[in-house]
């Protein structure tokens, strides 16, 4: 399945849904949206993945490139990882630096707690 | 040994998406399990980057990416074939606990893929002769005799 993303922002919150398959091919797009992102200086980054089926290491390293971009006080949120790509999360050491969650946080709460 | 097939591929990223379908189709054949699908369809997709950016762009080579697979009683087998530069990913340094551990912004960029290849499937193989170099992945197959096995056997 291709890969397609979108991005909004709501005050010090920039949330970005991910669909499809996140590879190498698609790791650019991925990239380009985050370093849009960083122009916003926001205080919690939100990518929606539920219907994100797949994600390879190109995906990994975006994550790592944005958070060291957005610095350790500005939270990063995984909305609703299927199974086999919280698996690699967690594999990976990743759900130590990111806020795993059921569902997308209230915009109230994007103080930036260190991570 | 049943049912070998293969596909050749231009040595491309584009490439890339292709082979984790074609092997996705046949490890399903296989009877596999969706987890393990997932995680084989990734080993190939992290060791196939990696030889269309390092072995082929990088080292300024073209070439292609041959997938063959291979039926068992006991495994399914992929093997992963291209032209570029020479790389043994088995004798890659892995990322260790203590690298896994780290806050994302203090990490190396590297390694990962490799580490979830070879985490990926049950043994990675590289074997590299003149102008061939060859991965196989091996997954483990369900044994017909366990749960869903009074059914006819898939091989």
């Amino acid at each position: 399945m291709a890969f397609k993303m979108s991005s909004e922002v709501s005050g010090h919150v920039v949330s970005m849904a991910l669909v499809g398959e996140l590879d190498a091919t698609s790791a650019g797009v991925f990239k380009s949206e985050v370093d849009k992102a960083l122009g916003q200086a926001p205080r919690s980054l939100v990518l929606e993945v539920k219907d994100l089926t797949f994600m390879a290491s190109a995906g990994l390293r975006v994550l790592i490139y944005a958070k060291q971009k957005l610095g350790a006080g500005v939270s990063l949120y995984v909305v609703a990882p299927q199974e086999a790509i919280l698996s690699t999360l967690r594999m990976t050491g990743f759900d130590k630096s990111v806020y795993i969650v059921d569902q997308r946080p209230p915009v109230e709460s994007d103080a930036g707690r260190p991570a | 040994m049943t049912d070998p097939s293969s596909q050749t591929l231009p040595g491309t990223l584009e490439a890339v998406g292709r082979l984790r379908d074609y092997v996705a189709k046949r490890a399903k054949a296989a009877g596999l399990t969706g987890k393990a699908i997932y995680n084989l369809c990734l080993a190939i997709d992290e060791i196939a980057t990696n030889v269309v950016l390092h072995g082929y762009q990088e080292a300024g080579r073209t070439g292609m990416l041959r997938i063959g697979t291979a039926l068992d009683d006991d495994r399914f087998t992929v093997t992963l074939e291209d032209e570029g530069a020479p790389f043994d990913p088995t004798r890659y340094a892995l990322p260790t606990a203590e690298d896994l551990a780290r806050p994302l912004e203090e990490r190396a960029v590297g390694g990962l893929g490799i580490f979830l290849a070879i985490r990926g499937v049950d043994t990675l193989q590289y074997e590299s002769s003149p102008g061939i170099n060859r991965h196989v992945f091996v997954v483990k197959r369900p044994s017909p005799q366990e749960p869903h096995g009074w059914s006819t056997p898939v091989a």
